[in-house]
């Protein structure tokens, strides 16, 4: 079995400083592997130790020839990397970023099963996995929750808001795993020296593609404007203090 | 506003069907529900496509007949309910027509200049808005709860049996039905959010006990639903969870990260109660009190009965 996981490196949120323009800068910002995207990981890591078969990690976009990115991912299992160069306008786009992990998908070749995390850890649109599948044309589920190989085919659980099913899929299959899904593990030293030595491929976003079409256009990305709130604050478990917030929140109960 | 020509609404639960076909109403013309399940309650649109039952079946089944549908037919716009069906039915519409579905839009509006359909969601861990365009023949939106005000639902139509094959490849073994969680959370008027500083799960007995006194919905911040696990999932209020907007909420023992916070930004008032002065969530509230949680809530619990 070939598994592909797909992650983005999204940018640390506290390092996030917005301008009085209320436009981000993120200037300065580290990055990460979404937090999402590493129960993906963990889910294809797993497979391969129980199943047998290897795991290869997908990127596009931020991440892409930073070693310590690099490294972040391998540590946590995958053979290899692929990073598809391109820029952070692209990878904004749910449609333009599973069209490009497709052509890498496609050049890779032989894949059996991609793994995505829930949703970017930054836009959390949850469409990229969902796209990706459709895109492909081969078996999609997401909202996975637990998942295995049953006589070639994929089983995996389904975590609905009122339900959970279980449902055979052929492959080859793209699934988006849930948080719940796994407990993603912390990297060891022993790993983090392995994962140096795992190789890695960069190409450019045309070498894989022709360019992605924009499946929607940015108007503005701008903080929300800062609601005023009253603060009135009533200190301590007094009879006097109680009895003031009681006031308080009586008037707004009314 | 001109109305579209055309707007379609896929969703299951009647309540969010309801929702949207105010929604699709408003927006177009004529309207259409894509539906999956009980026959006899394939209902609120102009025209329903029904596409068959869900026993046995999983909704993944029914994907392919969905997108083969709005090829043919070319809706203007595509409402989907956000659940995870939805958002995996909108992804395979969306690939299909070459758009992104937005997904999870607090608003929704057409661009009389520019053309095209404009929504609003929130990103980098509520930090943003984020404003898209889709200017296609076909826009998919994944629509909240709560977007749409409740108006008038089109009397009810033609039934149209779709009669599709089923995605091959792909087979139903179980389905176990967990309805103990249906919480309507951004429908709710007042909520009682549930934070950390609860301190552990035997003290939600008195959460409930004030929730009930005051009318209030529980809800949760993250982590006591993912990492505690003291309430489900379905409660938990942030940007990857419920964007809600009470009259009222009250956070108790909740310290006001963002992610949260953004969830109930648009709360009419908000009360915090924790025994961290210095909790960022004091700064966001309008009515506060520093003090032990589970010491104060039994007695104002008694103050409201």
């Amino acid at each position: 079995m070939r598994i592909v996981v797909c992650y983005k490196c999204v940018p640390e949120e506290q390092d996030l400083k917005i301008r009085p323009d209320r436009t981000p800068d993120w200037s300065g910002a580290a990055r990460k592997i979404g937090q999402y995207d590493l129960n993906a990981i963990e889910a294809g890591v797993r497979l391969a130790e129980s199943a047998g078969g290897e795991v290869l990690a997908l990127t596009a976009g931020a991440g892409v020839g930073d070693s310590k990115l690099q490294k972040a991912v391998l540590s946590r299992g995958p053979a290899a990397m692929y990073g598809i160069k391109t820029d952070e306008e692209t990878v904004s786009d749910s449609l333009a970023t599973a069209w490009l992990l497709k052509a890498g998908i496609e050049k890779i070749g032989g894949v059996d099963l991609v793994l995505c995390g829930e949703g970017s850890g930054d836009i959390y649109a949850q469409q990229v996995g969902p796209l990706l599948g459709a895109l492909l044309g081969w078996r999609t589920l997401n909202a996975v929750s637990a998942l295995s190989f049953a006589g070639g085919a994929l089983r995996a659980e389904r975590a609905l808001e009122n339900s959970r099913e279980v449902l055979l899929a052929d492959l080859p299959a793209v699934a988006a795993l849930t948080t719940d899904a796994n407990l993603p593990r912390i990297p060891g030293m022993k790993d983090i020296l392995a994962a140096g030595k795992k190789p890695v491929a960069v190409w450019d976003a045309a070498e894989v593609s022709a360019p992605p079409p924009r499946g929607a256009e940015i108007v503005s990305i701008l903080a929300p404007e800062k609601r005023e709130r009253r603060q009135i604050i009533v200190e301590g478990e007094s009879e006097e203090s109680l009895a003031a917030f009681y006031g308080h929140l009586r008037k707004v109960l009314r | 506003m001109k109305k579209l020509k055309s707007v379609w609404i896929i969703a299951g639960g009647a309540e969010r069907i309801a929702e949207l076909s105010a929604g699709a109403a408003a927006w177009g013309e004529e309207t259409a529900l894509l539906y999956a399940g009980e026959r006899e309650k394939a209902a609120g649109a102009g025209t329903v496509y029904y596409l068959g039952p869900l026993t046995g079946v999983s909704y993944l089944s029914y994907i392919p007949a969905i997108v083969a549908l709005v090829r043919e037919k070319q809706p203007e716009l595509v409402l989907v309910e956000s659940s995870r069906n939805g958002r995996l039915a909108a992804a395979a519409v969306a690939a299909a027509v070459g758009v992104s579905a937005l997904t999870d839009i607090d608003s929704l509006e057409a661009d009389e200049d520019g053309g095209g359909i404009v929504g609003r969601r929130m990103v980098y861990g509520g930090a943003a808005w984020k404003t898209e365009r889709v200017s296609g023949p076909t826009a998919v939106v994944c629509v909240g709860a709560g977007v749409f005000p409740p108006g008038e639902t089109p009397p009810p139509g033609e039934v149209i049996e779709t009669r599709s094959e089923a995605a091959p490849g792909i087979r139903l073994l179980e389905r176990k039905e967990n309805p103990a969680q249906n919480v309507n959370l951004p429908a709710a008027g007042r909520i009682v959010g549930v934070g950390r500083g609860l301190g552990a799960a035997e003290n939600l007995g008195a959460v409930r006990a004030f929730a009930a006194a005051l009318g209030a919905e529980i809800a949760c911040s993250r982590p006591v639903a993912e990492e505690e696990r003291w309430l489900p999932k379905e409660r938990y209020i942030g940007v990857s969870g419920v964007i809600a907007k009470p009259d009222v909420y009250i956070a108790c023992g909740v310290s006001g990260q963002v992610q949260h916070m953004a969830g109930i930004d648009r709360a009419g008032v908000i009360v915090a109660v924790n025994k961290d002065k210095n909790a960022p969530v004091f700064r966001q509230c309008d009515y506060g009190l520093v003090a032990d949680l589970n010491a104060v809530l039994p007695r104002l619990t008694e103050l409201f009965i």
